[in-house]
């Protein structure tokens, strides 16, 4: 199964995002807005990850 | 706040036709395609995703789950930002294979139309809660908005509305077609409108609600409980269920599979949604908190799922209400028509037309609109008919965890298809039915029947969810594994299982043409329908009616079969197109398409890495050693079909590789059908020489084949045969001229001997003459002796020419390089021309300077001149004349060679100096004279230039221009230099 290294590249960022930022999000006081944040940061890694790529490149 | 009925009505009306509209013009071709296709509208046609479930019940859920509600959005999210491993595949086989919903692939890869029914009818009983849920939605934000209107009746009055669109939206003919640009740009639409609507309401609960982003922020810290709530994601909770259901949802809801595949534009677009669809997620699931607070603030008593509809009534902003009202309806309408369109496709092609298939005095496309309609509404009405019977204290995220959990059971065998070929139909089957018991008796049934002695046995949904899909998994992969596997589930498996390719077989098709494949079809399809399919199919792959290559047929055959699959499910039109256009031959092991498998693999290169890339490039590295040898190569397959016609070939036949690959020999032209047949006929391998007339040309090849063994188990058989072509026409041309010129070195030494032999008794004859003429004082005798003196002599002269001119065809590597009179060397050459009996008729005029001298060696230029003498001579007519003139210019000596022939056509101008180019009748001429005259003047240090015609008359005659570097003896150098500096001090 061919699985394209910008996703695995994606899949380590989600991991490391989600563990960086667990404590932080939950931190009492800290704004309900802040897993949008997480998210947002995300969308962008995805963004990059699918981005348009010239033919060749593996 | 109160609005009448009729207001509601009117809202909802309104709403819609702006819906059907936006499809109209964009059906109609109003809005530019780049619009329609562009992969932001794809992303917003995704937000259908985004239901009541994401509009109303979310809020409730964000008050009893805290941040848990996001699961919606996260589940959908990952789907779509690990595409590649889910949607990218079968994006690929929904259109290879016009697979239009989840019953047809399902069908497709386990090759039975029973998994197509189990699939639909699953599918029907999951999803009618999901349609319940938007009506029950929809009627109580009316009931809402006009507390005095009975709730039946508002949910009445929006399942006809919404039941007259759909059909409308439905049976168009672009929808009947399988073309979906109209509506998916009307769902596109009414995604932008809810998202708008709810980040509209959002912003409004922050700043109407609160006073502002800050004081929102204050008001949460008096309110710690909210903020601890919120943030109390238990490990083991529903959210991680919830995230499953919903991200196998992507492509178990029937909505979301018709809008993922079938409103695709390409891979390009499913690119953008993979982080598009979640961005879009992520903006409509922000509001959520602020609705959910500004409305606990206003202290409603509301149920907390309406709030986004209830906190414009409580904060006294009527146009707050109606705007979230429409952004309600626009979820809740925009999920019904998709899933409604689905599921009638669903029920059409894997319920009703398994049982019955209209007769081909039908007429197709009419009985199919009928039973959509037909559907549809069935559909639409069923959902309302759920809604009421179901309790009205039953809440609404219930109803929709029940019919996501579902569709959940869809999960193994949705995986299967690209990771497990092993699976089979049985163990589908039998886990979907499972799975399905379970979360019908401890889920569907305990909401209608609350007495029933099931829902004592304490259970919630999640262990439901859980329990449903251990069993289902258990039973899929035993059943599997303990049960036969047939051929075609394999074949399909392979297709479906990722990094594979089709391996569409090469055989012959029984119809030979596509008015045969219309006479075959028209029995099943009726000969209007069968017509206008094939006629389509030919449209699609630009065929021409005329066109009976196998390849181009096996392509119609295809497109036929995916065409029909769009209108009757692939099981039925695999069913017609096995039964009505079958292949001639049944194909064995190996004998698959190369050229589909070549532009699949050429197509899938991008996705080749490691292994499967050197493989690749090696394949590759081959078969242009194929296709760049400076041999005609054809390949045949073992039913004479043309596999491989390499670039030599295309040169050398004029023949394009596109056009005759697929082919059959027989519909090579003349005269290479012979040639090729013939051969092949032919015992030997190799043949040599073999003659032949091409545009006027002989031509002559040599030809060599092999047979194409392969290994098939124990048995070898041939797959077919390899042809090699070798034009030798140049080098025959080149035999000839050797041999010619070979036959002129003969004549040359014979000349020369002949010479020699004669030279001495005309020596001696000379000798006699002298003696008569100094020995007698007879003056007659005298006279006769000088003129047997001179004629001697001349003869002498002709006969040292001759033995000149021989001795310069002979092999040199060494010349003279001697000062050459040009005026000597021009008399030769004419003396030599003159001997020709061809040259009697003709009158040479020479002006010649004497001192014209140039630095070389005489006898090749003598060549030079007795070959254009003698081609002018060639072109002049009986009785023309030939100027012959000899100047000197400057510091070169001019040659020139005037006749008044026929003159060099412009088309071949350019190619006279090639050797072995000739005009002359064969034999007459080699092609070798004028490039020896060209290689000679350059060796010379001279150039050639040719005037044809001369003037503007068409056919002037030619004028040869030769010039050289004119010889100056050291004497005329001296005075040459002291007049260039009497010049220049006269200048200075």
């Amino acid at each position: 199964m061919y699985i394209p290294r910008p996703l695995l590249i994606l899949l380590v960022i989600i991991y490391l995002l989600l563990l960086l930022s667990a404590d932080w999000i939950n931190q009492a006081g800290g704004a309900w807005y802040r897993p949008f944040f997480v998210g947002f940061l995300i969308i962008a890694a995805g963004g990059w990850a699918h981005r348009e790529r010239d033919s060749d490149e593996l | 706040m109160d609005y009448e009925l009729t207001t509601i009505i009117g809202l909802g009306s309104i709403y819609l036709m702006l819906l059907f509209g936006i499809a109209f013009i964009t059906e109609r071709g109003w809005i530019p395609d780049k619009i329609v296709h562009h992969p932001v509208v794809y992303v917003l046609s995704l937000g259908v995703f985004a239901s009541v479930w994401a509009y109303y019940t979310s809020v409730g859920n964000a008050q009893r789950d805290g941040y848990g509600y996001l699961a919606n959005s996260i589940g959908i999210s990952l789907a779509f930002l690990f595409s590649p491993l889910l949607l990218k595949p079968i994006l690929a086989l929904t259109r290879t294979y016009q697979l239009s919903s989840l019953a047809d692939l399902m069908a497709f890869r386990y090759r039975s139309p029973w998994a197509g029914t189990a699939t639909t009818l699953v599918m029907l009983v999951g999803v009618t809660p999901l349609i319940a849920l938007q009506i029950r939605a929809i009627s109580d934000t009316a009931e809402i908005l006009s507390p005095n209107a009975s709730q039946g009746t508002l949910a009445f009055g929006f399942c006809v509305l919404i039941t007259l669109f759909t059909i409308l939206f439905g049976t168009s003919r672009g929808a009947v077609r399988g073309r979906h640009d109209g509506l998916m740009m009307a769902i596109a639409f009414e995604s932008l409108v809810k998202l708008l609507a709810f980040l509209a309401v959002g912003v409004f609960a922050i700043y109407s609600g609160f006073g502002g982003l800050d004081k929102l922020n204050l008001w949460l810290q008096e309110q710690p409980e909210l903020l601890f709530e919120l943030k109390e994601v238990a490990l083991f909770s529903s959210f991680h269920v919830f995230t499953l259901l919903f991200f196998s949802a992507a492509v178990a809801m029937p909505h979301m599979f018709y809008v993922t595949f079938n409103g695709n534009h390409g891979q390009r677009a499913l690119a953008f949604a993979s982080w598009g669809l979640p961005l879009y997620f992520l903006l409509i699931s922000l509001p959520v908190l602020p609705i959910l607070w500004a409305g606990l603030q206003a202290g409603s008593e509301v149920q907390v799922e309406y709030f986004p509809v209830v906190i414009g009534v409580a904060y006294g902003a009527p146009l707050i209400t109606v705007l979230a009202y429409v952004g309600g309806l626009s979820a809740a309408s925009g999920l019904i028509i998709v899933i409604t369109l689905a599921l009638s496709n669903m029920c059409l092609n894997h319920l009703i037309l398994p049982i019955y298939q209209p007769t081909a005095k039908d007429d197709i496309y009419r009985w199919l609109l009928w039973k959509r309609r037909a559907l549809i509404t069935a559909v639409i009405w069923s959902g309302f008919l759920f809604h009421y019977l179901l309790d009205q204290r039953t809440s609404i995220e219930l109803i929709g965890t029940i019919a996501f959990t579902a569709c959940l059971q869809f999960f193994p065998g949705i995986i299967a298809i690209l990771y497990w070929p092993q699976a089979n139909k049985k163990g589908f089957v039998s886990g979907l039915i499972a799975g399905l018991l379970i979360w019908f008796i401890f889920l569907m049934l305990p909401i209608f029947i609350e007495s029933s002695p099931l829902s004592l046995i304490s259970i919630n949904w999640r262990e439901v969810a859980a329990l449903s899909l251990i069993v289902n998994c258990f039973l899929f992969v035993a059943v599997s594994l303990w049960s036969t596997t047939t051929d075609e589930e394999r074949s399909s498996a392979d297709i479906c299982a990722l990094d594979t390719i089709k391996r569409r077989k090469r055989s012959g098709l029984v119809a030979k043409s596509p008015n045969e494949f219309i006479t075959s079809l028209s029995k099943p399809l009726g000969k209007k329908t069968a017509t206008r399919e094939v006629t389509q199919a030919m449209k699609d792959l630009n065929i021409t009616m005329d066109n009976r290559r196998p390849y181009d047929l096996r392509l119609l055959r295809g497109k036929l079969e995916a065409n029909l699959s769009g209108l009757l499910g692939p099981s039925i039109a695999g069913k017609i197109i096995d039964g009505y256009l079958p292949y001639s031959i049944v194909s064995r092991h190996g004998s698959s398409d190369l050229n589909v498998i070549e532009n699949r693999i050429e197509a899938y290169r991008s996705n080749l890495s490691g292994m499967a890339a050197d493989l690749d490039n090696l394949r590759r590295y081959h078969r242009q050693i194929l296709l760049d040898l400076p041999l005609g190569v054809c390949s045949l397959s073992s039913d004479n079909e043309i596999v491989m016609w390499n670039h030599a070939l295309t040169e050398f036949t004029g023949i394009k590789s596109a056009d005759i690959v697929g082919s059959q020999i027989a519909d090579l032209k003349e005269p290479w059908l012979s040639l090729l047949l013939n051969f092949m006929d032919e015992d030997a391998n190799h043949s040599y020489k073999h003659n032949f007339e091409l545009n006027g040309q002989i031509k002559s090849v040599n030809l060599h084949k092999a047979e194409i063994e392969k290994s098939a188990g124990q048995d070898y058989s041939h797959e077919g045969v390899i042809i090699l072509i070798e034009d030798i026409t140049e080098t025959e041309i080149l035999e000839a001229g050797l041999n010619h010129s070979e036959r002129l070195a003969s004549i040359g030494r014979l000349a020369a001997g002949v010479a020699h032999e004669i030279g001495n008794p005309i020596t001696g004859i000379a000798c006699l003459a002298q003696t008569i003429r100094d020995e007698y004082e007879v003056d007659g005798l005298k006279n006769l002796a000088q003129q047997i003196i001179e004629q001697t002599n001349r003869t002498s002269k002709i006969l040292q020419s001759l033995v000149n001119f021989a001795h310069a065809g002979t092999n040199k590597s060494h010349y003279e390089n001697e000062i050459v009179s040009v005026v000597d060397c021009i008399n030769e050459a004419q003396v030599l021309i003159s001997l020709d009996k061809k040259s009697k008729d003709l009158s040479f005029q020479l002006d010649a300077d004497p001192t014209a001298m140039i630095l070389g060696d005489s006898q090749r230029l003598i060549q030079v001149l007795v070959n254009l003498i003698s081609n002018a001579r060639d072109a002049s007519r009986s009785g023309g004349k030939i100027n012959l003139q000899a100047s000197v210019e400057g510091d070169q000596v001019r040659i020139t060679i005037t006749d008044e022939g026929v003159g060099i056509p412009a088309a071949i101008k350019d190619r006279i100096f090639d050797p072995f180019f000739t005009t002359k009748e064969a034999g007459e001429g080699t092609g070798l004279g004028l490039s020896l005259v060209f290689s000679i003047v350059e060796d010379l240090h001279g150039d050639i230039d040719i005037i044809s015609p001369i003037g503007s008359a068409k056919s002037a005659g030619t004028q040869v221009i030769l010039r050289f570097p004119r010889y100056q003896s050291e004497p005329e150098l001296e005075i040459d230099d002291q007049d260039q500096e009497t010049s220049s001090q006269q200048t200075v």
